[in-house]
């Protein structure tokens, strides 16, 4: 308690001039962060701060196109995307959605939410890491970016109508050679690459590297020739919405001329010369240091939103039982929710069938029962109670140590690499092999269960032969 | 043929498998491009744009931070490119004319010199700029181009001074102004100079000066920005924010905190991961053979407890299929493209910052590519099976009676992966007694099961 009145004492202490300080380097480690004067007139819930707090939200809760190569949709548009956007996040305040769209008040409503984003985790950090110039071959180490970045697709031929089976049965075939190539294309790469850093041995600054990296050295040979150099790291934490920016895929993408941020978000890869990249990585800078700063000062800010929070009208309870209606953001929640309960159910029916059957055949059978073997029933029914409690806990909770995430600058060294945070490839390759296992024994899993299902209908079929190809 | 909505579905969802794969072989292909090239001896493609926009290096220069080039400064850049360009194919054109002997080639140097003269003239006209010392820098490095040097013409050059930029040497082609010795001639002929090559001339390349410096300056305040998060959990800051969102839940009105969206994704993805694990379970238990009744009861009570869990689960997907569909919907202005990646399990990491990953050698880069492939690629797979088994399977169960080459494709994409076929024949009972279907498990007995009877 004296500690809190002791450090409430320091903020105040700290004086009138930090809380300005501590919003301007907010503002410079947020993308299209407005000045301390909107801050200001929010609190007061002044009409002209809304449209600019507006766009921040729909900057900091939206893809990531490559630095405003498309054009922003209007204030109307990007106001109703931010309210269905904070809704799916869960905001629960109703004020918001009830705000008028074009942009002429709701201020102070808006302030409270762009808090509540700072709350519930690191998001300056996380939107500079969105936006990294990355400068090495970066590779990722899981597979979360690639499995979730695909971002809308433009509808390819769509299959008008029936198609044969034979179709699908292509379409397989062709994806089979299409990873073939994938496969073979990526180990030539992987044997350039470690060439080149071989032949740069030695060139760096850097100590920890050691040698340069594809881009690098590509601006040396071409400075003035546009490489694309991505940005960007998707960054991932579970139960904090991803804003789906551009995934790195970068070890795949030096270099894509003309794609630029175009394909929907997928990748943010920006055409620049070796100038160009400079002014990049300087603003960069200049935005992690002001990311450093608003860690080292943000008590101030929350004191101070402490008393917005105050300014607010209590919300009238009668507006909570009016649920406004809002667009609902897509995702894929429905569908999978469908996938999991079919696959739960399925499973529920086995258990069902084979726990009857057991208890048939205990209930015939003659041992165990009786009240004298009534202590040792009940200490294996704690034992099975016991073992399903760890089962559960294998789910519900994390996964215990973090496993590695993101992407990660390849670098060739034999030795340990002073200081600093670093992976070994031949971790990286033992988790990824685990992984592999699992995936393929949930394959066979699978294909185990479409066997049994196949074979109870082909039973059904009396006067057949059926041929199995040869096994594996 | 496959109904028309179980085509569309099909189709969609392969065909989208197809693009991801196509467009990773895109990006594949353009990095093996890059870097095939960059193997090779380097060209000199395009115009060297000597050092200057890249800040401030110099001491002569006032300490202003990030020294913007001036219009002025780009213009008088854009000039000397120009000239230099033009150097070029004079001097392209003067050496394919003339002979390579001295005489010659100290004319043609001097030749090609009176361009480039008169390029950096205008250069140092139009006077300074500001903080930059533009100007002087690329005449200084074009006077360094032509240093001579025996046999080591890049090492001199970069031993001239840190404002050596590499691909001054892959320009060493480029003949500058300012020939100071008789040397110069020959060395700078184009076609004599041995083309730059990163297999024996790459330990020589050294990133310009303003770069590493930024680089560096980069890699320090992540490090910092890193450092600085473990210290968010006991901070008073980090009190103050719990304290905050209690506070905006309470203001709301609202009874419990809602189920955004994603949570309610992560919370299926986790319950999917029970189902496996419990099926998994189930599969043990079943398996395994009971030796006397206290392994015989074990079993039963963890079935029946099995069973109890997976109700308790598919309550809770119920639940949260409620919580979702009671969200009123409208119509939606903009797509968004919101899938939740499936936890990584990171959580002790909230954010990430730039690492390395350290290989040792070729084999095992390309190892670890290749895992990395086969991860997705097996991920993809088992999504694929999970939709073509919804797809399919009651498809071939509704039929009455099945068709035969439905059955038959429909087992080599669900059991196969596609790659293998199996035959049918018809029995014919001339030939053998038919056999009579038996009134046990059909699971045990039925052909289908390789390895079982």
């Amino acid at each position: 308690m004296g500690r809190r009145r002791r450090l409430a004492g320091a903020v105040a202490e700290a004086g009138a001039g930090a809380l300005p300080k501590v919003i301007t380097a907010l503002s410079q480690s947020l993308p299209a962060g407005p000045s301390p004067e909107i801050f200001r007139r929010a609190k007061f819930d002044r009409p002209e701060a809304a449209p600019a707090l507006w766009q921040l939200l729909f900057r900091l809760l939206s893809p990531q196109s490559a630095d405003g190569t498309s054009a922003s949709p209007a204030l109307e548009a990007q106001a109703c995307w931010v309210k269905a956007a904070l809704r799916s996040q869960g905001y629960p305040r109703l004020v918001l959605a009830q705000l008028p769209e074009d942009g002429s008040r709701g201020s102070r409503e808006l302030l409270l939410a762009l808090s509540w984003l700072l709350a519930r985790g690191p998001l300056p950090e996380r939107l500079l890491a969105q936006a990294h110039v990355q400068l090495g071959d970066e590779m990722p180490v899981c597979e979360c970016e690639a499995l979730a970045s695909p971002g809308p697709r433009a509808p390819h031929v769509e299959a008008e109508g029936p198609v044969d089976i034979r179709c699908v049965q292509w379409l397989m075939g062709r994806l089979r050679f299409r990873w073939r190539c994938l496969i073979t294309s990526q180990q030539e790469q992987c044997a350039l690459l470690s060439k080149i850093h071989l032949y740069t041995r030695g060139c760096h600054s850097d100590q920890r590297l050691g040698h340069l990296s594809v881009a690098e050295t590509e601006m040396l040979r071409d400075p003035e020739g546009g490489q694309q150099v991505r940005a960007g790291a998707r960054v991932l934490a579970p139960g904090w919405a991803c804003t789906p920016g551009p995934g790195p895929r970068s070890f795949w993408n030096d270099v894509r001329p003309g794609r630029g941020g175009a394909d929907g978000g997928r990748s943010c890869a920006q055409l620049c010369s070796a100038f160009q990249l400079l002014r990049r990585l300087e603003r960069e800078n200049v935005g992690l240091e002001a990311a450093l700063e608003w860690r080292r000062g943000e008590l101030v800010f929350w004191r101070w939103m402490d008393t917005v929070l105050g300014a607010c009208p209590p919300e009238a309870p009668a507006a909570a039982t009016q649920p406004t209606v809002l667009p609902r953001i897509a995702g894929r929640g429905l569908g999978q929710l469908e996938l999991a309960a079919r696959e739960l159910r399925a499973l529920q029916e086995e258990l069902c069938e084979a726990s009857e059957r057991r208890r048939a055949a205990w209930a015939v059978g003659g041992q165990g029962r009786g009240p004298q073997w009534r202590s040792a029933r009940q200490a294996l029914q704690k034992a099975v109670e016991q073992e399903l409690a760890a089962l559960r806990r294998a789910w519900e909770q994390d996964r215990g140590p973090a496993r590695p995430h993101g992407p990660h600058r390849l670098v060739r060294r034999e030795d340990e690499a002073p200081g600093g945070q670093y992976l070994r490839a031949a971790e990286v390759i033992q988790a990824l092999r685990n992984q592999e296992a699992c995936l393929e024994a949930a394959l066979h899993r699978l294909q185990g269960q479409c066997r049994q299902e196949l074979a109870r209908l082909a039973g059904a079929l009396p006067g057949l032969i059926w041929i199995l190809p040869p096994g594996r | 043929m496959l109904p028309s909505g179980c085509s569309r579905r099909l189709v969609a969802e392969l065909q989208g498998a197809l693009d991801d794969c196509a467009e990773r072989q895109l990006q594949l292909e353009q990095s093996l491009r890059v870097s095939r090239r960059l193997l090779r001896a380097w060209e000199p493609a395009g115009i060297l744009a000597p050092e200057p926009p890249l800040g401030p290096e110099t001491k002569e220069e006032d300490p202003s931070p990030a020294c913007t080039p001036s219009p002025q400064d780009l213009k008088e850049l854009e000039l000397l490119t120009q000239a230099l360009e033009k150097a070029v194919r004079v001097r392209k054109v003067i050496s394919k004319a003339g002979e390579r002997d001295k005489a010659p080639s100290l004319k043609s140097g001097s030749f090609a010199t009176s361009p480039g003269m008169t390029a950096s003239a205008p250069t140092r006209a139009p006077g300074q700029a500001g903080s930059c010392t533009s100007e002087a820098k690329p005449t200084r490095g074009i006077h360094q181009t032509t240093v001579p040097a025996k046999g080591h013409p890049e090492r001199r050059l970069l031993s001239a001074g840190n404002r050596a930029r590499v691909g001054v040497e892959a320009r060493a082609t480029r003949p500058g102004p300012g020939l100071r010795d008789q040397h110069v001639g020959p060395s700078a002929a184009p076609q004599a100079l041995e083309a730059f090559t990163l297999k024996e001339k790459g330990r020589l390349l050294q990133l310009p000066a303003a770069f590493r410096k930024a680089a560096s300056q980069n890699s320090r305040l992540w490090a910092q920005l890193r450092s600085a998060q473990p210290r968010d959990s006991t901070d008073a800051a980090a009190a103050a924010k719990t304290q905050f969102l209690q506070k905006m839940q309470t203001a709301s009105g609202r009874p419990g905190p809602v189920l955004s969206a994603v949570e309610v994704e992560a919370e299926v993805g986790r319950l999917q991961e029970a189902c496996s694990l419990l099926s998994l379970r189930m599969k043990e238990e079943l398996s395994a053979a009971p030796t006397d009744w206290t392994q015989e009861y074990h079993c039963l009570l963890t079935l029946e407890g099995l069973q109890a869990v997976t109700g308790q689960c598919l309550h809770r997907l119920q639940e949260l299929h409620a919580a979702l569909a009671e969200q009123p919907v409208g119509p939606c202005p903009m797509e968004r493209p919101s899938r939740t990646p499936p936890p990584c399990g990171g959580a002790a990491d909230p954010f990430w910052s730039p690492q390395l990953l350290l290989y040792s050698s070729t084999q095992e880069l390309q190892t670890l590519a290749a895992l990395r492939l086969r991860v997705a690629m097996l991920d993809q797979q088992v999504h694929l099976e999970k939709v073509l088994m919804a797809e399919l399977l009651p498809l071939v169960s509704s039929q009455e009676p099945p068709s035969l080459a439905l059955c038959r494709a429909v087992h080599s994409l669900l059991c196969e992966g596609g790659e293998r076929f199996l035959t049918i024949l018809h029995d014919d009972p001339a030939d053998s007694p038919p056999p009579s279907p038996r009134p046990q498990d059909p699971v045990r007995e039925s052909p289908l099961l390789p390895g079982r009877s």
